[in-house]
């Protein structure tokens, strides 16, 4: 951004330098917990799936990979049709409706895990996936991210789906959709890395270790009498990789779905 | 389109979202509020009606209210760091010409790292009381004594630990928002200030850059209060042990769940009077700073 | 405004929720085979144990039984599974006056049969509540002062008899790079409290249990003493691993640990006969040695899908599987059986610091964890005395707010 010729006085240039130097330092700073991880657990990398390892490590990667795919499949399928509903037909009682969703917003959910614990408890949801996946798809704020999504979404494409016979649905399906993968990779990415790094809620529900998540299972070997450091930390730098994975291939949409969206997932 | 078929549409889109959004956030929210009228302890279906006295307990609890201070202590010490540190990143990141994409996602990598895993890496390694952790070997570079980080209360170390690993987290993620919001400045902005002879550095950024943010700028300032307000991941891996958690730096999420739920009494009834009243407090907190912030601009 | 909604986009979110059902039946605990027992330990420190309960769970012919093992916090585990769970179905735990109350545990008196009295009386007492066993005892396990002959002698420290000389002897023993005393990474504020009231002559709740038993003036004394250790400057904290392991006191980190009669072991073998043990000792001569006694035993939850199997089951591997029972105490980790014709085979027990150790149980064991001693108390009285200990606060008044709490808590127990 900065006007041409800046760069070549010697200000700029001692200016350049310490901007670089900066950059170096604190880059290396970032990087050191990964550095930290990956020595320490190195040599126990190999045991992490034997079966000495104190909790079901292998069992608990798998249910957050299947809980991560539900919740963000499921959220992504609830709260584009909601959004859709609520940006594009004419109900009455809409206004009303966005009111009552949005309104929700004003308390996060992790504050009201005790009452939702009661509910899922008494839907005998405990220690079950379905405790772990549901109660998390229906987030008002990609409602109303979906919804923002959708009003700007050009009228001009629907009319011309509906010329060609579609339903509403098939509006949605086939011309509203495709036409907005990038909105929804963006959302999807930030949905997979949240719900694969979430913690006290997998706490409070997976109380049967077979329906442990990574993050419950490693924080319950960190909290242990007398944590197996190395084996802990070759666990948790299996459990990252791959979010890694995904942060690399995908960082395009997570970068917008960060600038678009704001969503944060914490 | 008549308005019953528009209404039969509209809920066939919105139904499902709505009748869930019903069961997992009205529904707690109501049946939280019955039970806090109750001795709910180890049930979900007290038969002992308290009134408000589980709100006066809460309200009382030395316990709760520390927990709103840690929250305070926390919160002054986490949002104006993240605030400056992650503006600067973003200045630098901006401004590089080469490598620009690889340090945006070296500063952004911890965002897709779990509090989990950094709350290992913090406690057991970098801040590790023996004289080989990372922090007591830099402090030994300069002569100074190894410490006990997270054990240490007087002086309250285990805060440093904290809030690093916080930032850590989530300075990449600001760092993000701040770097769209610089890049919709329009450029003609900074040419009209080189022209007017302003001084490229300070002055520039004074008046021309530094507006362009604001709205960035309350996001991040809102966003950082409300997730402070809820912070629970970091605290209960890098304080908890297996007997359970020390009385100092409990913020209120990890109160909350010691109460209802861990080996603090199993109070349902306190519990959701607790979570009720916190809900109300982040309710008005970001409405107001939302608001205050706003208006400052 | 066409043909609207095909059926299809019902069906869509129908399959999704329908979806996610048929997975968590798959994963969760109904995939288990019918009449599987779930069996919850706490996660043992000794190599071997989680072997041996597992193999203990195969070979038990009347139910598929799974046994899970709990790192990290397992009261608060229990305590929620307890509430509104069917697993597990059996769990080691110290019986509570509240899961009685609530009905939350079943009775098990008609498993013992003609073994009732070859067990420690004292245990089965402190599994007894309103005159019905709720828990029959595994194995005892008792934590003493550790320390290192040599390094003492060097010192010219004596081994402490009193708390003040363990004041003064954790503070001369402290020199390069070895602490004093090491006795958690909390400072000794969670495996000290209890302790620290039998040395002054008090306790966790008066002799008849209908009140708190600390209050008195000379628990803030005895507080005190935590205190001047913390300052003292030769506590070890930030070890890597916490009291319950001996790693911090094999390692040479410090030169006496407080922990479990079970590292003993661990213990010789790293130093080999420079190993004593004490109890901890008396705040003065109104007050006592001590060694908390405790027993993890076996319980069956009320809400178990089957709880006359799960009974069987206890019943089985608790009072039938005499050598099971004297492998889990002896053969890991030094525990005393729970049993007394099983006393005798504990080998590692017969002389040396084993020997004293069973002395200081006969002589001044303590119930640790009574069964009216409540959990929130219990949070209250650790709590105070952290800030006591950690932060220097005022003992008294933190222990005045601490005795409030315990009041009505153990008042609402019996209501």
């Amino acid at each position: 951004m900065r006007p041409v010729g800046y760069h070549r006085t010697a200000a700029g240039r001692a200016g350049a330098a310490a901007r670089w130097a900066a950059l170096v330092v604190a880059g290396g700073l970032f990087l050191l917990p990964f550095a930290v991880l990956l020595r320490d657990g190195w040599s126990a990398l190999p045991e992490v799936f034997s079966a000495d390892v104190e909790v079901p490590f292998a069992r608990s990667l798998l249910n957050s990979t299947v809980v991560a795919v539900l919740q963000t499949a499921g959220q992504l399928l609830l709260c584009s049709l909601a959004g859709y509903g609520l940006a594009r037909i004419p109900y009455r009682h809409a206004p009303a409706v966005l009111y009552a969703i949005v309104a929700t917003l004003m308390v996060p959910t992790a504050v009201t895990f005790v009452p939702s614990f009661v509910v899922v408890s008494s839907l005998g949801w405990l220690s079950d996936l379905r405790g772990l996946v549901v109660p998390g798809l229906f987030s008002a704020l990609t409602v109303f991210l979906f919804r923002q999504h959708f009003l700007d979404f050009p009228a001009s494409l629907e009319e011309a789906g509906r010329l060609d016979g579609l339903s509403r649905w098939g509006v949605f399906r086939r011309v509203v959709v495709p036409n907005s993968t990038g909105f929804f990779a963006a959302v999807a990415v930030i949905d997979f890395i949240g719900s694969w790094n979430q913690f006290l809620w997998p706490l409070v529900i997976a109380q049967d270790s077979d329906t442990w998540t990574v993050q419950v299972a490693l924080s319950s070997l960190l909290t242990a009498q007398n944590p197996r450091t190395t084996l802990l930390f070759a666990a948790a730098a299996v459990s990252i990789l791959p979010i890694v994975l995904v942060f690399v291939l995908l960082q395009r949409y997570l970068v917008r779905g960060v600038t678009e969206t704001g969503l944060t997932g914490r | 389109m008549s308005g019953r078929r528009a209404a039969l549409a509209f809920w066939l889109f919105v139904g499902p979202f709505a009748a869930g959004l019903l069961v997992f956030a009205y529904v707690p929210i109501g049946w939280s509020a019955y039970l806090s009228l109750f001795d709910a302890r180890n049930t979900v279906t007290p038969t002992a009606f308290v009134g408000l006295a589980n709100y006066a307990d809460v309200l009382t609890d030395r316990a709760f209210l520390s927990s709103i201070g840690t929250f305070t202590v926390f919160a002054a010490l986490v949002i104006p760091v993240t605030v400056l540190l992650s503006l600067v990143l973003a200045l630098l990141v901006n401004q590089v010409r080469v490598a620009r994409a690889f340090f945006r996602s070296v500063f952004f990598l911890p965002f897709a790292c779990s509090y989990v895993v950094a709350s290992l890496v913090w406690k057991m390694s970098l801040f590790s009381g023996v004289d080989s952790g990372v922090a007591n070997t830099v402090l030994g570079w300069f002569g100074g004594e190894p410490q006990a980080w997270v054990g240490t209360v007087d002086p309250p170390l285990y805060w440093v630990v904290l809030v690093t690993a916080r930032l850590w987290l989530q300075l990449g993620f600001y760092m993000i928002l701040f770097i769209a919001a610089l890049q919709r400045v329009p450029a003609h902005l900074y040419e009209a200030a080189w022209v007017d002879g302003a001084s490229p550095r300070w002055q520039t950024f004074r008046h021309v850059t530094l507006p362009g943010l604001r709205g960035a700028l309350v996001a991040v300032l809102v966003l950082n209060l409300v997730n402070a307000y809820q912070a629970f991941d970091e605290f209960y891996n890098i304080l908890g042990d297996s007997r359970g958690y020390p009385p100092f730096a409990r913020p209120p999420l990890v109160y909350l769940y010691y109460t209802s739920l861990g080996s603090g009494g199993q109070d349902l009834g306190r519990g959701s009077a607790g979570a009720l009243v916190l809900a109300l407090v982040i309710a008005l907190a970001t409405v107001l700073s939302g608001r205050v912030l706003w208006r400052a601009r | 405004m066409g043909a609207e909604l095909s059926r299809r986009s019902f069906l869509a979110v129908a399959g999704l929720l329908g979806l996610t059902t048929a997975c968590g039946s798959d994963t969760g605990r109904e995939g288990s085979a019918e009449g599987t027992l779930r069996h919850w330990y706490h996660a043992y420190g000794e190599d071997g144990v989680q072997d041996a309960v597992r193999r203990y769970a195969a070979a038990y012919p009347g139910a598929r039984v799974e046994v899970q093992w709990n790192p990290g916090d397992y009261d608060s585990k229990v305590l929620t599974a307890l509430q509104n769970s069917a697993v597990p179905d059996v769990f080691e735990a110290q019986v509570k006056v509240d899961w009685v109350r609530q009905r939350q545990v079943v009775p098990l008196d008609d498993l013992l049969g003609g073994t009732r009295e070859d067990f420690v009386g004292t245990l089965l007492e402190s599994q007894t509540v309103d005159g019905a066993l709720y828990g029959i005892p595994q194995a005892i396990d008792t934590q003493v002062l550790y320390y290192r002959p040599s390094l003492l002698e060097r010192a010219g420290v004596a081994p402490p008899r009193t708390v003040d000389e363990l004041v003064e002897a954790t503070r001369r023993l402290t020199a390069g790079g070895v602490r004093g005393l090491f006795a958690g990474n909390d400072g000794g504020v969670g495996v000290l409290t209890a302790p620290l009231l039998w040395s002054a002559g008090l306790d966790l709740l008066s002799e008849d249990g209908e009140a708190p038993g600390f209050d008195d003036p000379r628990a803030a004394t005895a507080f005190g003493k935590l205190r001047e250790l913390h300052q003292g400057g030769g506590l070890l904290l930030g070890a890597p691993t916490d009291w319950a392991d001996p790693g911090a006191f094999v390692d040479g980190l410090a030169a006496m640990q407080w922990t479990g009669l079970w590292n003993l072991p661990k213990i010789t073998e790293a130093h080999g006969d420079d190993v004593g043990v004490l109890p901890f000792p008396r705040l003065d001569d109104a007050g006592a040695d001590s060694v908390p006694v405790g027993a993890f035993s076996a319980m069956v939850n009320a809400r178990s899908a089957d709880v006359d199997a799960a009974k069987a089951y206890v019943k089985w591997l608790w009072v039938e599987q005499a050598d099971h029972q004297v492998e889990f105490a002896t053969a890991f980790g030094a525990h005393l059986p729970a049993r007394k014709s099983l006393a005798e085979r504990a080998e590692s027990l017969r002389d040396g610091p084993g020997r004293d150790v069973v002395g200081f149980v006969t002589d001044s064991g303590r119930i640790a964890s009574p069964a009216r001693w409540p959990a929130r108390a219990n949070t209250a009285l650790s709590d105070a005395v952290s800030r006591i200990a950690r932060e220097g606060a005022g003992a008294e008044g933190e222990l005045r707010a601490a005795v409030e709490v315990a009041k009505a808590e153990i008042d609402r127990q019996d209501r």
